[in-house]
């Protein structure tokens, strides 16, 4: 029965073959539903089956697997294809192929599946490329805007540049490990482990997987497909940000023992995704287009994603693009049937948010609120470290622990003073209620990602803290933590409660070049088309 | 030891399989269309594959070179060019180079990228018979239009295009996996990749997509032509269980 689960990847398939033979537009999206809803069910009971067993479901002589990775993934990408089905359902409804839609959407689920619950470097390498040309159909949906057109070609350009990165490292890790069994080389690479490894293939095997999950991820370089394919349909923009887009991170899992033997990738991994997540951070409070701007969001939280998986936090970068996905996808449909309504209405629509916060925007005394963001800036880094002691001391043995502290520190922070810029809480009863929740929502989130950590690698997740660990003493990444918390605290106080007389005065040069490098967004354009002139 | 024997077999392959590029002598000739060129290289293409399955050959480096630079000027007028029997027989001639290094292996490749090669020249007999001629620049948003003829040459050239699960790309991966690496391999399997990819996007760009011309007549497959592309489309799902079966094998 259990076995059943390692159909799924075949179920899309059936339904865009069943799809192309019905002419009926109203059964296109009910057989899709019906049949959707079943990988959802099958994903359900295989990863309770993989929980209650605390085993994994293995089939079609090895090449596929129904793992711990597998058990929390399937089921999530079965619900969100439930979600953008029935959300396109009536979305797509007057568009032009509407049943080609529904046939490429089902292709792409087809491959995320299989890429999800491969075995085989093979079949992986096989999903990696399906993966490529349906997105590329996708994102090219809208067959007559000339620039859907062009932004689905850069798509197409990128993605086939990681096809081939991927294909390279396949055939490398061949020729060195001698398998293309997921399950032996996780074997070969734990026993490798044990000792140092200097051979330089295993590192250029490591660093091109990096590589490809760098390009599918849209991390800085590779960055530019993402932001520009906005212009495909919403519910396709919804599963690349949820979906499509996170497979970089879901290879580097997959491929987390290798990266235990190359602590240099990991750091170089680190290095790219904090890059990438400043970058786009940045890029996106810049650009004028909301929906590029979306993208950069994305892209800079793919940053996040692969400097976790930098810092040994294989599980949480999982977590994170879950967490993301979701948050993404709901903003993307969101956005797609607000713009729909605004069609039909003269007005802008009503968000409840903005009336909440925006209409009511209160006045602070300046001398009560420099407490208060005292308070707040401490309150965070607090909490943090007094869960983490009581759910995970050992978490503190590792210098990652100092940057995923950091990471922490800002967030709670960004958090607190964008309650308390919103809110009137003059009171302490309000006070008390915010910070309550905040460690009330620290301690769940520390709880599932911890919970989800053992259930993925269970003590094995210490092996990769431990690889991407640097050679620096716990005071020296102390001081740098504090370094950091100063020069952010006196950011956010002259940000916020400083009033700066207006002048007529001119930025300074550099101050403008700044933000023209981000306005340009990174030159990237125009340094294409100087090449294309042939000017270099 | 390289025998007489074996630099003659090898001269045969490399003409048949269009490691030299003959169609520049023939283009130039009022005798020959490019329907004419395209049927007598698909011709000697799948003479070659017949061939290669009862001798027994071993590559020789210059003749994979020279026609690796055949290879490399087809590109170049693989993007020159709007007309689909130019360009079925341009991808016969970048493909040379991976017949000859892949020997036995790219025969079952040559012989998917026949089949799809087909396909195309059924597409290109359609545009000719229907629009006056194969060139495809100017009958654009056959998507929207045709959807039928615009899945059709979106799988021809996405098989070209190297993309699983498409035979050629299974043919192309099996063989890659299967054979030992050298740094003429690494030209060799870059360029075709590359090649065939950049080739097939950039006319599937042209071809299929843009909006509808209000000013063409368009006209869908009649009954004939589909059971032409379902017989050319059977061939390839046929040929690509064949090639999943191939490669899992060797998984």
């Amino acid at each position: 029965m259990e076995k059943l689960t390692l159909l799924i990847p075949g179920i899309p398939i059936l339904i865009a073959f069943l799809l192309f033979f019905i002419n009926k537009k109203e059964l296109i999206p009910k057989i899709s539903i019906v049949l959707s809803s079943m990988i959802a069910i099958l994903g359900l009971y295989g990863t309770y089956y993989v929980m209650s067993n605390d085993t994994q479901i293995i089939g079609f002589n090895g090449l596929l697997v129904y793992n711990e990775l597998s058990a929390i993934l399937v089921p999530y990408v079965a619900i969100l294809g439930l979600v953008i089905r029935k959300y396109a359902t009536k979305y797509m409804w007057d568009e032009a192929g509407y049943k080609r839609f529904f046939i490429l959407l089902n292709f792409i689920f087809a491959s995320i599946y299989l890429l999800v619950m491969s075995n085989n470097l093979i079949v992986l390498a096989l999903a990696w490329q399906l993966m490529s040309v349906g997105l590329y159909l996708l994102v090219s949906f809208n067959v007559g805007s000339k620039t859907a057109v062009k932004n689905a070609r850069w798509t197409m350009y990128i993605h086939k540049g990681a096809d081939f990165v991927f294909l390279l490292a396949v055939i490398l890790t061949y020729q060195t490990f001698g398998s293309f069994d997921l399950l032996v080389l996780k074997e070969k690479w734990l026993v490798m482990s044990q000792s140092p490894v200097t051979d330089p293939m295993v590192l250029t095997v490591g660093l091109l997987y990096l590589l490809a999950a760098m390009m599918k991820s849209a991390i800085v370089p590779f960055h530019i497909w993402l932001p520009y394919t906005s212009e495909a349909p919403t519910p396709v923009s919804g599963l690349m940000h949820a979906g499509v887009v996170n497979v970089g991170g879901i290879l580097l899992n997959k491929m987390a023992y290798l990266l235990i033997l190359t602590p240099m990738v990991l750091n170089i991994a680190f290095v790219v995704g904090l890059f990438t997540a400043i970058f786009a951070s940045m890029l996106m409070l810049v650009v004028s287009d909301i929906k590029r701007s979306l993208g950069y969001s994305t892209v800079g939280q793919m940053g996040y994603m692969i400097m976790e998986i930098g810092l040994g936090a294989f599980s949480l970068a999982i977590y994170h693009l879950i967490v993301h996905g979701i948050f993404k996808a709901s903003l993307f449909l969101e956005s797609g049937s607000i713009i729909k309504y605004a069609r039909k209405d003269p007005n802008i629509p009503e968000r409840l948010s903005h009336k909440t916060f925006l209409e009511e925007n209160t006045k602070f005394k300046s001398s009560k609120t420099f407490k208060l963001i005292a308070l707040f800036t401490i309150v965070p880094v607090v909490a943090f470290v007094g869960i983490k002691i009581l759910l995970t001391p050992e978490f503190f043995e590792f210098n990652a622990a100092i940057v995923i502290l950091a990471f922490a520190w800002l967030t709670g922070t960004q958090l607190f003073l964008s309650f308390f810029k919103v809110s009137k809480f003059d009171s302490i009863k309000a006070i008390f209620g915010i910070v309550t929740s905040f460690v009330l929502v620290l301690f769940t989130y520390e709880f599932i990602g911890l919970s989800l950590e053992h259930f993925l690698y269970g003590h094995d997740s210490l092996l990769f803290y431990k690889a991407a660990t640097l050679n620096v003493t716990l005071v020296s990444a102390l001081v740098v933590l504090s370094l950091v918390m100063i020069v952010g605290w006196l950011f956010i106080y002259k940000q916020h409660f400083i009033t700066l007389p207006a002048t007529k005065e001119k930025a300074n040069k550099s101050k403008w070049s700044f933000y023209k490098l981000l306005v340009k967004e990174g030159y990237y354009f125009e340094i294409f088309n100087s090449s294309k002139k042939g000017k270099l | 030891m390289i025998t007489d024997n074996i630099v003659f077999l090898n001269i045969i392959f490399l003409l048949l399989c269009g490691g030299v590029p003959y169609f520049i002598l023939l283009e130039k000739s009022d005798k020959f269309s490019a329907k004419a060129i395209f049927i007598v290289s698909g011709f000697l293409l799948l003479s070659a594959v017949i061939l290669s399955f009862y001798t027994d050959r071993e590559y020789m480096t210059s003749f994979v070179v020279i026609s690796f630079f055949t290879a490399l000027y087809a590109i170049y007028r693989a993007t020159q060019t709007t007309n689909f029997y130019k360009l079925g027989y341009y991808f016969i001639f970048i493909n040379a180079p991976f017949f000859i290094l892949f020997e036995e292996h790219g025969a079952f490749y040559s012989l998917s990228l026949l089949v799809s090669l087909l396909g195309i020249y059924a597409i290109a007999s359609f545009y000719e018979k229907h629009y006056g001629s194969a060139n495809y620049l100017y009958v654009r948003g056959i998507t929207l239009a045709t959807p039928l003829v615009g899945i059709h040459i979106t799988v021809y050239l996405i098989t070209i295009g190297l993309y699983p699960p498409l035979p050629n790309s299974l043919f192309f991966i099996t063989h890659i996996f299967n054979s030992e690496a050298n740094a003429l391999w690494f030209v060799i399997v870059i360029t075709l990749y590359a090649g065939n990819f950049l080739v097939s996007m950039r006319v599937l760009e042209k071809s299929i997509f843009g909006k509808i011309n209000p000013n063409i007549h368009y006209v869908d497959l009649n009954f004939k032509e589909k059971i032409t592309h379902f017989a050319i489309i059977v061939s390839l799902v046929l040929l690509s269980i064949y090639g999943i079966k191939e490669i899992l094998t060797w998984a």
